[in-house]
């Protein structure tokens, strides 16, 4: 029963982290760090509890959190990609701007400090019918599994076909590997980042849009706590591969999920909360020696 | 290079131009008076003497963050772990200043200060050498450190340096004797603010009166240059990225001695990061740093007023914020929408 819980808690906590980290990994193929990825994630969350109550209906909520993650993708893709803006401090200024923007609007226009509640919010249905809580280990989960969790492994797993077998796949790669030969070959190397930075705004604004929605129904402003920077562990660690990020992104959704209950083992939840950075942290150390080494030779 | 004066002050003004334009652009849409808010702000954070040693009482940790960022971005090390130092420091300052005996006296003061910045120093030391010795990327090695540290930190007081006698996440109180003297009572402005612009000061001198000065600031300029003319890269990087830890721990030791006597959950609401905004606002120069500060410390204090005054939420201070971090990287002068490759220098 309670390894049933720990699946269903960890793969919902996946969610987001895979939504955002898939954006960003297109991103990074494209040779853009996109630092930004909380500020996105904050403001699709904001824009779905909104959207959800106005509306009462959780898709277009959904549609909406992507598109204002979209829209705020493109502004900061342009600073960095016209303006010549520095991409991590740029997107460390949107985080700023963003998390103020967002507290000042809750504070102004519904006079509340940190959270929205809003009436009526339409929650992410479950997508399989309560009977499949009988099958055994994965049953429960798969009561949980809502449109967006499937969205967002569907998208892991096309996403390899997509990078390597499409047109825009491989203009993506290219523009990341070597721009000034993309550009000498007439591909709008800009264009392709820009786009590959909406992208990463759609996904992180869908990412945003499962933390408020999946089952609380309202904002808060430290509801996303890290989320952002978790993903982009997350495309590190799996070195911008999609599989291997999307399974990155499931083993720091399952150590979220156990958290909790590794308290009570006596392992303090602060300490296992740093595990992903850490992680990363080995992830980047082993890669850059490996790659000295391999010059060394 | 940013080698006229015209041209920095440039630097510094374009971006609070494009901020409080934005903001002000905010303040009319909710139906507030922009200069009238501004005029507010000013008086606020200058108006009196009291008013002003609140603005330089909030400027202090930034003095401390914004150099240590400026040393590392002068080399081109891009260094976003200030933030952890600054908390690894604090700490550090705030244990010595509970754990050792009250018998030591004075002397308690400059030992957790030595503590703090060695161990923002060691804090820094392993990004540093990493990038020096396999490159690896200073940027994610850093920002992960930052969430390292908090969850360190946010571990410690929460278990073994908890306060007995009070809730949760909170140390105990250092001593009265290792408290960082006041210098204008009633207000909060502390001795850390004298010590914040001894290390500018000292920050000025290394850039511009000493060899590794020089040769940092080579290696932040060209490279392979500076291996040509026999400057040890590697040897520069993981100095700045030590001095950069050492000043950044300083600064929380300061923060904790002398304006919170304690270290406790949101110790640091992101120094690092408006130090950050700071130095690229200044571009690393001394004057530059100091205004600087002072100009946020100055939006965080008297926004705290305003927002008790008015109905302005406090939020607008970030709104700010985020845009001079924006601003002050774009360069104005390359924005382009042709579709030709500039020849990046």
């Amino acid at each position: 029963m309670i390894f049933e819980q720990i699946i269903a808690a960890g793969f919902i906590l996946t969610t987001p982290i895979l939504l955002a980290a898939m954006g960003g990994l297109v991103n990074r193929q494209a040779g853009i760090v996109n630092i930004g990825l909380e500020a996105k994630m904050l403001s699709g969350a904001f824009s779905a509890v909104i959207i959800s109550s106005l509306t009462g209906s959780w898709l277009l909520a959904v549609i909406g959190a992507a598109i204002v993650g979209s829209v705020i993708g493109f502004l900061f893709s342009l600073t960095i990609t016209r303006a010549g803006a520095n991409m991590i401090v740029a997107g460390l200024g949107l985080n700023v701007l963003v998390a103020g923007a967002l507290g000042f609007i809750l504070n102004w226009s519904f006079n509340s400090s940190g959270t929205l509640r809003m009436s009526d919010t339409a929650l992410l249905p479950k997508v399989l019918p309560e009977g499949m809580q009988i099958v055994p280990v994965i049953g429960k989960m798969l009561t949980q599994l809502d449109p967006l969790t499937i969205f967002a492994w569907l998208t892991a797993i096309t996403l390899p076909f997509i990078l390597t077998n499409t047109k825009i796949g491989l203009w993506i790669r290219a523009t990341g590997n070597a721009e000034k030969v993309t550009h000498s070959v007439g591909i709008k190397f800009k264009n392709i980042q820009d786009f590959s930075t909406v992208v990463a705004g759609f996904f992180s604004g869908l990412g945003g849009a499962h933390l408020a929605l999946f089952s609380i129904g309202l904002f808060n402003e430290g509801l996303t706590a890290g989320r952002g920077f978790i993903a982009l562990a997350a495309f590190y660690f799996g070195r911008d591969k999609p599989i291997a990020t999307a399974l990155a992104c499931l083993l720091f959704g399952f150590l979220d999920a156990t958290q909790i209950r590794m308290q009570t083992v006596g392992l303090p939840p602060k300490l296992i909360g740093m595990i992903p950075y850490i992680m990363v942290l080995l992830a980047l150390i082993i890669s850059s020696i490996r790659k000295h080494q391999r010059m060394a030779k | 290079m940013y080698n006229s004066y015209l041209q920095r002050g440039l630097g510094f003004a374009l971006p609070l131009l494009a901020a409080f334009l934005i903001s002000a652009i905010v303040l009319i849409l909710i139906g507030e008076n922009p200069i009238k808010i501004y005029s507010m702000l000013v008086s606020e954070s200058f108006g009196s003497s009291r008013r002003t040693a609140a603005t330089l009482s909030a400027s202090t940790p930034l003095l401390f963050t914004a150099v240590a960022t400026a040393i590392c971005f002068r080399s081109g090390a891009f260094n976003v772990g200030v933030e952890g130092a600054f908390l690894i420091g604090g700490l550090g300052g705030v244990f010595c200043g509970f754990i050792l005996p009250v018998q030591l006296g004075i002397l308690i003061i400059p030992i957790a200060i030595i503590f703090a910045g060695l161990l923002g120093g060691i804090w820094l030391y392993f990004p540093g050498y990493l990038l020096a010795k396999y490159e690896v990327d200073e940027v994610v090695s850093t920002l992960m450190l930052n969430f390292i540290a908090i969850a360190i930190t946010g571990y410690l007081i929460n278990g073994p340096l908890l306060s007995p006698i009070s809730g949760n996440n909170v140390t105990p109180l250092v001593h009265d004797i290792a408290k960082l003297p006041r210098l204008l009572p009633p207000s909060t402005l502390h001795a850390g603010f004298i010590l914040g612009l001894i290390c500018v000061f000292m920050y000025s001198l290394w850039c511009n009166r000493t060899p590794s000065g020089l040769e940092s600031a080579l290696i932040g300029l060209n490279q392979r240059f500076s291996n040509a003319v026999g400057i040890s890269v590697q040897k520069t990087l993981i100095l700045v990225m030590v001095l950069s830890g050492i000043i950044g721990g300083i600064g929380g030791a300061s923060h904790g001695l002398g304006q919170l006597y304690r270290f406790s959950d949101g110790f640091s609401p992101g120094y690092g990061f408006t130090g950050m905004a700071v130095a690229l606002l200044a571009r690393n120069s001394p004057v530059g740093i100091i205004a600087g500060s002072i100009l946020f410390g100055a939006l965080a204090s008297a926004g705290t007023t305003i927002q008790l005054f008015s109905d302005i939420p406090l939020d607008l201070i970030n709104i700010i914020q985020g845009t001079v971090m924006i601003f002050a990287v774009i360069e104005l002068t390359r924005i382009s929408f042709s579709r030709k490759l500039k020849v990046s220098i």
